[in-house]
């Protein structure tokens, strides 16, 4: 076992970290606050490569292992970029153009992946549905093949970047009667006829990452729209949560770093009964947590990660593990975290406040930590 | 980074339980010295044993046999550990030529550090020694010193002048009184003594130091907090495994238990604990020097509190089963406390961490 980085992925994270305190932390505040999702610093990451950072070059991207990858994910949490924008990021690079990118055509790679790679187009997933979240088999949206074309109809629920995406790869029910073993994958563009985007949604955090339904109706795709096989679907869906639970997580990590750092400076600064509040013992063991609760989940993410660089399957339970841990033990250390800025934390004028909302998502985004307890006890 | 344990060893893993497995066959579950002994002289041919990290067996390795042994039994477990790490540590360091008995098992040792008032972060010992000629007078008293009753060398911690060192008394030295303390939360077979020192003379040669720099010390104490994770990992993957197979046999409403939903979960969140403390674990000890002293304290921190969560949760699964004085996973909850007590408490692990992040 060896639980050390190389000299070039600590070198690269350093450069990440750079990069993003200069180029988005600045704007993120402002952002958050009127709920904007933040296009500039988006194409920035795209210029930078980290959008495409793990396909390979001639794609457009930067033909990085998937550790690296995921550090650049952890790098982005711990300068400080939001839980919206990390999301934002996740939900393009990863559950889209890693999807296009591993089932896709040759065709479908070229016209697609390098756009996705530079934030030229913005891509999103469609999954959910309004009443088929982690229940995946019970998806009711359709696409019913007529000839060399499918026609798609059905809601999907809680998009992330729905109302901006130029692509989406949606899931859909070629034949229903098999559940599962029915469900198939399509890139549809935006403008297709019979296809769009709702309202954004109006949400408690992550507010720079625009969250809206998929609305697909009569929605006609040409057979070549189809990615992968017919039925393949499922499996493609199953294959994203490898990064779901490592890059996607990775920002939570990272962030857990940057929170801290704001709360030593805080507590350094913040003076009461004489003396700064860091001086007290309560105080340190806040401080102590956020720590300890950092490293504990670094290590699940990264063990994610690694597997995924040796090619091997997912270990869902692993994964499971992974996003359980995060999920529920990241609240109490936010909160932790926003106590010790007393008043002033509950403000929008400190960082933690934002901090807090982002992380009330990690406990339900991407499957709820009841839902990671059904699958552990399942397999363990 | 390489999130694997190799062929190699996971062959000594299963070299190591064979030994355990074979040895409890002869041996009923008492912790006398020679029954200690007698382990430690099969062991001595596995790497586990070694003090320096070998090439071919990597720091998480030894975590995992840690784990392996604590799984049999938390009390021997700890008792080698002590010899091992602990006293072991203090000869290869400052007693070099002790070490060939040492290896063969016919020395077994302690290390006598915790006194009634005194935090070993904070104050000095009480326990000091004066030079009379060519010899060492040590006068004090100590705690909660493991191996105590059955050691045939005593590595006393105290203070000479302003600096603190180590005397290395033997267990029929004139002026040192044994007594054996009374049966410990979850280490029930851990030989644990109190020792009084009166007018305890040794020869001048039996002192090692002292020490102005307190690396030693800290050194000493960090493996006594990786010895205490790797305790309660035993007792976490113990309890975890005794909860899940009587949720998987016992029924209520016509079917297991591990059916309701309030048990399963239950068991989720213990493995994610036990596994999240694994990984915890193996990192801190293979951690480079530069930040070895706070993660340990942090992964102490979780795997002591991660322990009594998991053994907690077990014992609720267990119910009345788990009651039963002496049963496993009952000495693993009080086994769990223990090691939030012991080596760094939580309580100043987490000052120390929190003074580590703020810079003081």
């Amino acid at each position: 076992m060896d639980f050390d980085f190389t000299r070039e992925q600590l070198m690269f994270k350093k450069e990440v970290v750079r990069f993003a305190k200069k180029e988005i932390v600045p704007r993120v505040q402002e952002h958050d606050l009127n709920s904007e999702f933040d296009l500039e610093s988006f194409r920035k990451m795209g210029e930078f490569g980290i959008l495409g950072l793990h396909f390979p070059e001639e794609y457009g991207g930067g033909g990085a292992d998937v550790v690296t990858t995921v550090l650049a994910g952890e790098a982005l949490g711990e300068a400080g970029v939001d839980g919206g924008l990390t999301l934002a990021y996740g939900a393009h690079s990863f559950l889209c153009a890693d999807t296009i990118f591993r089932h896709g055509t040759e065709e479908q790679r070229r016209r697609y992946v390098p756009k996705l790679a530079s934030g030229e187009w913005i891509g999103c997933m469609g999954l959910s549905e309004p009443e088929a979240g982690s229940d995946v088999a019970s998806l009711a949206a359709t696409a019913e093949k007529k000839g060399d074309q499918y026609i798609l109809n059905g809601t999907k629920m809680w998009i992330t970047n729905g109302p901006i995406a130029d692509v989406a790869v949606v899931y859909a029910k070629t034949q229903p009667e098999l559940q599962h073993a029915g469900i198939s994958a399509f890139i549809i563009e935006k403008g297709t006829p019979g296809f769009s985007a709702g309202q954004p949604l109006i949400k408690l955090g992550v507010r720079t990452s625009k969250t809206s339904e998929l609305v697909l109706k009569d929605c006609v795709l040409p057979v070549q729209n189809l990615l992968g096989k017919e039925g393949e679907g499922f499996l493609m869906a199953m294959q994203t949560v490898e990064w779901d639970r490592s890059a996607l997580l990775a920002p939570f990590v990272g962030g857990t770093t940057y929170l801290l750092k704001k709360c030593v400076q805080y507590a350094k600064g913040r003076k009461q009964f004489g003396k700064p509040i860091g001086h007290f013992q309560a105080i340190k063991h806040k401080i102590a947590d956020i720590r300890i609760f950092g490293e504990a989940a670094r290590n699940l993410v990264y063990r994610i990660a690694w597997c995924k660089d040796q090619g091997r399957p997912l270990n869902h339970l692993e994964a499971a593990i992974a996003k359980l841990f995060i999920g529920d033990w990241s609240l109490a250390v936010t909160n932790d975290a926003l106590v010790l800025h007393g008043g002033y934390g509950y403000t929008h004028e400190f960082v933690v406040e934002r901090i807090l909302r982002d992380t009330l998502l990690a406990p339900i985004g991407g499957g709820t930590s009841e839902i990671q307890k059904k699958i552990i006890s399942k397999l363990m | 980074m390489n999130f694997d344990f190799t062929e190699h060893e996971k062959k000594i893993f299963i070299q190591v339980q064979d030994i355990l497995t074979a040895f409890l066959q002869e041996y009923p579950l008492d912790n006398n010295s020679t029954m200690v002994k007698e382990l430690l002289k099969r062991l001595f041919s596995t790497s586990y044993c070694f003090l320096k990290e070998e090439e071919n067996f990597s720091a998480p390795a030894l975590m995992h046999t840690m784990e392996i042994i604590a799984r049999v039994s938390p009390s021997l477990y700890l008792s080698l550990e002590t010899n091992l790490r602990l006293f072991g540590l203090i000869l290869d360091t400052y007693a070099p030529d002790w070490m060939p008995d040492f290896y063969k098992g016919d020395i077994l040792g302690a290390v006598a550090l915790t006194e009634e008032t005194m935090n070993i972060d904070n104050d000095p010992f009480e326990t000091k020694a004066v030079k009379q000629g060519d010899q060492f007078s040590i006068n004090g008293s100590k705690k909660f010193v493991i191996n105590g009753t059955v050691a045939d060398y005593i590595a006393v911690v105290g203070q000479l002048e302003e600096h603190p060192a180590i005397f290395l008394v033997e267990k029929n030295n004139p002026g040192l009184n044994i007594s054996k303390s009374g049966p410990m939360m979850g280490f029930e077979e851990t030989p644990i003594a109190a020792l009084t020192l009166t007018d305890c003379l040794i020869p001048s040669t039996s002192m090692l130091g002292p020490f102005k720099e307190a690396t030693f010390l800290k050194s000493l104490r960090m493996w006594e907090n990786q010895i205490l994770m790797g305790a309660c990992l035993g007792m976490m993957t113990t309890s975890f495994e005794k909860a899940k197979t009587y949720a998987n046999t016992h029924k209520t409403g016509g079917k297991p238990i591990i059916a309701y939903q309030e048990v399963a979960f239950k068991l989720a969140e213990m493995l994610t604990l036990l596994q999240t403390s694994q990984l915890f674990a193996y990192r801190s000890i293979s951690a480079n020097s530069k930040e070895a002293e706070s993660l340990t304290l942090c992964a102490k921190v979780f795997c002591s509190e991660a322990a009594e969560k998991v053994t907690g949760a077990s014992l609720q699964i267990l119910s009345g089963t788990a009651l039963s004085n002496g049963y496993a996973a009952s000495q693993a909850y009080l086994g769990a406390k223990y090691a939030q007590i012991s080596g760094t408490s939580t309580e100043i692990a987490r000052v120390k961490i929190g003074d580590s992040a703020l810079g003081y």
